[in-house]
Protein backbone atom coordinates (compact mmCIF):
# COMPACT_ATOMS: atom_id res chain seq x y z
CA UNK A 1 0.00 0.00 0.00
CA UNK A 2 1.42 4.04 -1.01
CA UNK A 3 2.69 5.46 2.41
CA UNK A 4 3.11 3.09 4.46
CA UNK A 5 6.72 4.89 5.58
CA UNK A 6 7.59 1.30 6.32
CA UNK A 7 11.11 2.30 6.65
CA UNK A 8 10.77 5.76 8.53
CA UNK A 9 12.74 4.82 11.81
CA UNK A 10 9.23 6.15 13.38
CA UNK A 11 5.61 6.38 12.75
CA UNK A 12 3.84 8.21 10.63
CA UNK A 13 0.04 9.42 12.04
CA UNK A 14 -2.83 7.50 10.46
CA UNK A 15 -4.19 10.71 8.79
CA UNK A 16 -0.85 12.26 7.19
CA UNK A 17 -0.68 8.84 5.47
CA UNK A 18 -4.63 8.80 5.03
CA UNK A 19 -3.85 12.55 3.61
CA UNK A 20 -0.86 11.18 0.94
CA UNK A 21 -3.04 8.40 -0.26
CA UNK A 22 -5.93 10.69 -1.30
CA UNK A 23 -3.48 13.04 -2.49
CA UNK A 24 -2.29 10.40 -4.78
CA UNK A 25 -5.91 9.40 -5.77
CA UNK A 26 -6.36 13.10 -7.12
CA UNK A 27 -3.46 13.34 -8.82
CA UNK A 28 -4.68 9.75 -10.70
CA UNK A 29 -7.86 11.54 -11.57
CA UNK A 30 -8.82 13.92 -14.06
CA UNK A 31 -8.84 17.67 -12.71
CA UNK A 32 -10.77 20.38 -13.96
CA UNK A 33 -8.55 21.26 -16.94
CA UNK A 34 -6.36 18.19 -17.24
CA UNK A 35 -6.95 14.37 -17.44
CA UNK A 36 -5.05 11.84 -15.38
CA UNK A 37 -2.53 11.33 -17.24
CA UNK A 38 -1.68 14.63 -17.80
CA UNK A 39 -1.74 15.16 -14.13
CA UNK A 40 0.34 12.67 -13.49
CA UNK A 41 3.33 13.82 -16.28
CA UNK A 42 3.11 17.28 -14.45
CA UNK A 43 4.12 15.63 -11.19
CA UNK A 44 6.66 13.92 -12.79
CA UNK A 45 8.18 17.25 -14.73
CA UNK A 46 7.63 18.97 -11.20
CA UNK A 47 9.63 15.86 -9.58
CA UNK A 48 11.81 15.89 -12.07
CA UNK A 49 12.84 19.51 -11.76
CA UNK A 50 13.63 19.06 -7.70
CA UNK A 51 15.20 15.54 -7.54
CA UNK A 52 17.02 14.99 -11.07
CA UNK A 53 15.96 11.77 -13.02
CA UNK A 54 15.71 10.66 -17.21
CA UNK A 55 13.59 12.58 -19.13
CA UNK A 56 10.32 10.49 -19.71
CA UNK A 57 8.09 10.84 -22.74
CA UNK A 58 5.49 13.21 -21.49
CA UNK A 59 1.43 14.23 -22.76
CA UNK A 60 1.59 17.56 -21.89
CA UNK A 61 2.76 20.91 -24.12
CA UNK A 62 5.92 22.10 -23.52
CA UNK A 63 4.81 25.23 -21.39
CA UNK A 64 3.12 23.02 -19.30
CA UNK A 65 6.15 21.42 -18.51
CA UNK A 66 7.93 24.45 -18.00
CA UNK A 67 5.92 25.09 -15.51
CA UNK A 68 6.17 22.67 -13.44
CA UNK A 69 9.82 22.60 -13.71
CA UNK A 70 9.85 26.47 -12.66
CA UNK A 71 7.11 26.30 -9.78
CA UNK A 72 8.51 22.95 -8.33
CA UNK A 73 12.10 23.94 -8.63
CA UNK A 74 12.57 27.63 -9.11
CA UNK A 75 9.88 29.38 -7.75
CA UNK A 76 11.33 32.58 -6.29
CA UNK A 77 12.29 33.20 -9.73
CA UNK A 78 9.20 33.78 -10.75
CA UNK A 79 7.79 37.51 -12.21
CA UNK A 80 5.01 38.45 -13.63
CA UNK A 81 5.72 39.01 -16.74
CA UNK A 82 6.44 35.07 -17.17
CA UNK A 83 3.06 34.04 -15.28
CA UNK A 84 1.63 36.23 -17.95
CA UNK A 85 2.96 33.75 -20.75
CA UNK A 86 2.20 31.18 -19.74
CA UNK A 87 -1.04 32.04 -19.31
CA UNK A 88 -0.90 33.30 -22.71
CA UNK A 89 0.09 29.43 -23.77
CA UNK A 90 -2.34 27.52 -21.51
CA UNK A 91 -5.01 29.96 -19.94
CA UNK A 92 -4.78 30.55 -16.57
CA UNK A 93 -6.86 27.88 -15.52
CA UNK A 94 -4.79 25.30 -16.66
CA UNK A 95 -1.62 27.26 -15.13
CA UNK A 96 -3.67 27.49 -11.94
CA UNK A 97 -4.04 23.40 -11.75
CA UNK A 98 -0.25 22.93 -12.41
CA UNK A 99 0.66 25.36 -9.56
CA UNK A 100 -1.53 23.53 -6.94
CA UNK A 101 -0.67 19.79 -8.34
CA UNK A 102 3.47 20.86 -7.88
CA UNK A 103 2.93 22.72 -5.34
CA UNK A 104 1.40 19.58 -3.09
CA UNK A 105 3.34 17.35 -4.24
CA UNK A 106 6.92 19.27 -3.08
CA UNK A 107 5.01 18.91 0.16
CA UNK A 108 4.21 15.15 -0.12
CA UNK A 109 7.93 14.73 -1.06
CA UNK A 110 9.78 17.20 1.88
CA UNK A 111 7.88 14.95 3.86
CA UNK A 112 9.75 12.08 2.61
CA UNK A 113 13.07 13.61 2.60
CA UNK A 114 12.44 14.71 6.18
CA UNK A 115 11.79 11.14 7.32
CA UNK A 116 14.35 9.82 5.12
CA UNK A 117 12.22 7.35 3.22
CA UNK A 118 12.46 6.98 -0.58
CA UNK A 119 9.66 8.68 -2.66
CA UNK A 120 6.82 7.30 -3.10
CA UNK A 121 6.27 6.26 -6.66
CA UNK A 122 3.61 8.68 -8.74
CA UNK A 123 0.51 6.70 -9.45
CA UNK A 124 -0.83 5.05 -12.60
CA UNK A 125 -3.18 7.81 -14.34
CA UNK A 126 -7.12 7.04 -14.47
CA UNK A 127 -8.85 7.45 -17.05
CA UNK A 128 -11.61 10.20 -18.03
CA UNK A 129 -12.04 13.56 -18.83
CA UNK A 130 -11.50 17.14 -17.06
CA UNK A 131 -14.62 18.60 -15.89
CA UNK A 132 -13.43 22.03 -17.48
CA UNK A 133 -15.80 23.32 -14.37
CA UNK A 134 -15.01 27.56 -14.98
CA UNK A 135 -15.09 29.64 -11.89
CA UNK A 136 -17.27 32.84 -12.48
CA UNK A 137 -16.67 35.20 -9.87
CA UNK A 138 -12.84 34.74 -10.24
CA UNK A 139 -11.10 38.62 -10.72
CA UNK A 140 -8.13 39.74 -11.73
CA UNK A 141 -6.77 42.19 -8.92
CA UNK A 142 -3.84 42.48 -6.98
CA UNK A 143 -2.44 39.56 -7.51
CA UNK A 144 -1.05 37.79 -10.94
CA UNK A 145 -3.74 35.05 -11.31
CA UNK A 146 -7.19 35.63 -10.96
CA UNK A 147 -9.26 34.77 -7.80
CA UNK A 148 -12.50 34.92 -6.12
CA UNK A 149 -12.59 37.62 -3.50
CA UNK A 150 -9.17 39.43 -3.77
CA UNK A 151 -6.04 38.36 -3.40
CA UNK A 152 -5.93 36.44 -0.43
CA UNK A 153 -3.35 33.43 0.49
CA UNK A 154 -6.16 31.08 1.39
CA UNK A 155 -7.52 31.88 -1.82
CA UNK A 156 -4.84 31.89 -4.09
CA UNK A 157 -6.01 29.09 -5.80
CA UNK A 158 -9.71 29.67 -6.36
CA UNK A 159 -9.62 30.04 -9.78
CA UNK A 160 -10.00 26.16 -9.61
CA UNK A 161 -11.74 25.03 -6.80
CA UNK A 162 -11.13 21.76 -6.51
CA UNK A 163 -7.16 22.33 -6.59
CA UNK A 164 -8.02 25.04 -3.58
CA UNK A 165 -9.92 22.44 -1.79
CA UNK A 166 -6.90 20.04 -1.89
CA UNK A 167 -4.48 22.77 -0.43
CA UNK A 168 -6.24 23.36 2.31
CA UNK A 169 -6.58 19.62 2.83
CA UNK A 170 -3.33 19.52 3.17
CA UNK A 171 -2.55 22.65 5.07
CA UNK A 172 -4.70 21.06 8.22
CA UNK A 173 -3.09 17.88 8.92
CA UNK A 174 1.02 19.24 8.38
CA UNK A 175 0.52 22.26 10.17
CA UNK A 176 -2.77 23.86 11.04
CA UNK A 177 -6.21 24.48 9.86
CA UNK A 178 -6.78 28.28 8.98
CA UNK A 179 -9.31 28.64 12.38
CA UNK A 180 -5.98 26.74 14.20
CA UNK A 181 -3.86 29.66 13.10
CA UNK A 182 -5.75 31.87 15.70
CA UNK A 183 -4.57 29.52 18.71
CA UNK A 184 -0.77 31.44 19.49
CA UNK A 185 -0.48 29.43 22.40
CA UNK A 186 -1.29 25.97 20.79
CA UNK A 187 0.88 22.71 21.63
CA UNK A 188 1.21 19.61 19.80
CA UNK A 189 4.54 17.69 19.18
CA UNK A 190 5.63 21.06 19.01
CA UNK A 191 5.08 24.61 20.65
CA UNK A 192 3.14 27.30 18.30
CA UNK A 193 6.11 29.31 18.46
CA UNK A 194 8.55 26.45 17.04
CA UNK A 195 6.30 25.39 14.30
CA UNK A 196 6.39 29.17 13.46
CA UNK A 197 10.57 29.32 13.32
CA UNK A 198 10.19 26.06 11.30
CA UNK A 199 7.86 28.01 9.03
CA UNK A 200 9.89 31.19 8.76
CA UNK A 201 13.35 29.50 8.02
CA UNK A 202 11.56 27.42 5.31
CA UNK A 203 10.16 30.30 3.83
CA UNK A 204 13.83 32.15 4.32
CA UNK A 205 15.71 29.44 2.53
CA UNK A 206 12.61 29.37 -0.76
CA UNK A 207 13.66 33.14 -0.85
CA UNK A 208 9.35 33.64 -0.48
CA UNK A 209 8.45 37.45 1.06
CA UNK A 210 5.28 36.83 1.56
CA UNK B 1 7.95 34.35 5.20
CA UNK B 2 6.90 38.00 6.54
CA UNK B 3 3.47 36.60 8.05
CA UNK B 4 5.21 33.63 9.66
CA UNK B 5 7.49 35.65 11.29
CA UNK B 6 5.14 38.05 12.45
CA UNK B 7 3.20 34.69 14.14
CA UNK B 8 6.12 33.85 15.51
CA UNK B 9 6.77 37.17 17.26
CA UNK B 10 2.95 36.94 18.89
CA UNK B 11 3.02 33.19 19.43
CA UNK B 12 6.52 33.77 21.16
CA UNK B 13 4.71 37.15 23.00
CA UNK B 14 1.71 35.50 24.09
CA UNK B 15 3.59 32.36 25.54
CA UNK B 16 6.53 34.54 27.10
CA UNK B 17 9.00 32.74 25.27
CA UNK B 18 12.29 34.01 24.79
CA UNK B 19 12.81 34.72 21.10
CA UNK B 20 15.80 36.28 18.55
CA UNK B 21 13.89 36.55 15.60
CA UNK B 22 17.33 37.43 13.38
CA UNK B 23 18.09 34.09 13.95
CA UNK B 24 15.51 33.27 10.96
CA UNK B 25 18.09 34.56 8.54
CA UNK B 26 20.92 34.79 10.21
CA UNK B 27 21.79 31.79 11.46
CA UNK B 28 24.94 33.08 13.36
CA UNK B 29 22.42 34.61 16.08
CA UNK B 30 21.05 32.13 18.73
CA UNK B 31 16.73 31.76 18.37
CA UNK B 32 16.64 31.65 22.45
CA UNK B 33 13.80 29.58 21.54
CA UNK B 34 13.68 26.08 23.64
CA UNK B 35 15.16 23.77 20.90
CA UNK B 36 15.57 26.62 18.22
CA UNK B 37 19.35 25.38 17.31
CA UNK B 38 17.75 22.15 16.71
CA UNK B 39 14.53 22.82 14.81
CA UNK B 40 16.50 25.33 12.09
CA UNK B 41 19.51 22.72 11.84
CA UNK B 42 16.63 20.44 10.57
CA UNK B 43 14.74 22.67 8.17
CA UNK B 44 18.17 23.55 7.00
CA UNK B 45 19.41 20.24 6.68
CA UNK B 46 16.43 18.87 4.77
CA UNK B 47 16.18 22.21 2.63
CA UNK B 48 19.72 22.36 1.57
CA UNK B 49 21.19 18.92 1.86
CA UNK B 50 23.49 18.50 4.24
CA UNK B 51 24.02 15.94 7.04
CA UNK B 52 20.41 14.89 7.18
CA UNK B 53 20.46 12.12 8.99
CA UNK B 54 22.83 13.74 11.88
CA UNK B 55 19.78 16.64 12.29
CA UNK B 56 17.05 14.15 12.24
CA UNK B 57 18.65 12.22 14.77
CA UNK B 58 19.38 15.32 17.17
CA UNK B 59 15.52 16.28 16.53
CA UNK B 60 14.54 13.34 17.59
CA UNK B 61 16.59 13.17 20.56
CA UNK B 62 15.35 16.50 21.47
CA UNK B 63 12.06 16.56 20.70
CA UNK B 64 10.56 12.80 20.29
CA UNK B 65 8.70 11.16 17.24
CA UNK B 66 5.75 13.73 17.05
CA UNK B 67 7.96 16.50 17.46
CA UNK B 68 10.05 15.10 14.37
CA UNK B 69 6.60 14.11 12.12
CA UNK B 70 5.72 17.67 13.27
CA UNK B 71 8.36 19.65 12.29
CA UNK B 72 8.43 17.59 8.93
CA UNK B 73 5.20 18.33 8.26
CA UNK B 74 5.28 21.74 8.87
CA UNK B 75 8.13 21.87 6.32
CA UNK B 76 5.98 20.25 3.98
CA UNK B 77 3.15 22.15 3.84
CA UNK B 78 5.76 25.66 3.64
CA UNK B 79 7.11 24.04 0.57
CA UNK B 80 3.80 24.12 -0.71
CA UNK B 81 2.44 26.88 0.51
CA UNK B 82 5.64 29.53 -0.62
CA UNK B 83 5.19 27.80 -4.35
CA UNK B 84 1.72 28.80 -4.10
CA UNK B 85 2.65 32.21 -3.06
CA UNK B 86 5.28 32.76 -5.55
CA UNK B 87 3.53 31.31 -8.17
CA UNK B 88 0.37 33.36 -8.01
CA UNK B 89 2.28 36.87 -7.03
CA UNK B 90 0.84 36.25 -3.49
CA UNK B 91 1.05 40.76 -2.56
CA UNK B 92 1.47 41.64 0.61
CA UNK B 93 -0.85 44.67 0.98
CA UNK B 94 0.01 47.90 1.50
CA UNK B 95 -1.05 48.78 5.26
CA UNK B 96 1.08 45.82 6.52
CA UNK B 97 4.33 46.75 4.36
CA UNK B 98 4.05 50.32 6.28
CA UNK B 99 3.37 48.57 9.54
CA UNK B 100 6.58 46.40 9.74
CA UNK B 101 8.66 48.19 8.20
CA UNK B 102 10.78 48.16 11.32
CA UNK B 103 10.14 44.32 11.63
CA UNK B 104 11.51 44.03 8.32
CA UNK B 105 14.40 46.06 8.61
CA UNK B 106 15.74 44.25 11.98
CA UNK B 107 15.21 40.75 10.26
CA UNK B 108 16.70 41.37 7.17
CA UNK B 109 13.81 40.18 4.71
CA UNK B 110 13.14 42.99 2.13
CA UNK B 111 15.65 41.90 -0.23
CA UNK B 112 13.10 39.12 -0.60
CA UNK B 113 10.59 41.14 -2.08
CA UNK B 114 10.16 40.58 -5.85
CA UNK B 115 6.87 41.85 -6.37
Amino acid sequence: MPFDFATAAIGVRTDIRQLFRREWDRLAQAGTWWNGRERVDIARAARRSRFGGEEAPSSLPSAAIEAAGIVSGRPASIRREWVATVADDLGYPRYVEIVGIASRLAAVDTFHVGLGVELEPLPDPESGEPSRSEEPQARAGAAWVPMVGGASITQALSLVDAESVAQEDLHGPLYLTYEGMAEFDYVGGLSRAQMELVAARTSAINECFY
Amino acid sequence: MLAHSQMLRVSAEVTTTPLDPRSITDRAIDPLLPHGTVLLDFVDAVLEQSDRSAARTELLEALGPTGLVDATGVIANFEMMNRIADATGMPVGKGTLKRTAEWRTWIGIDQLNHL
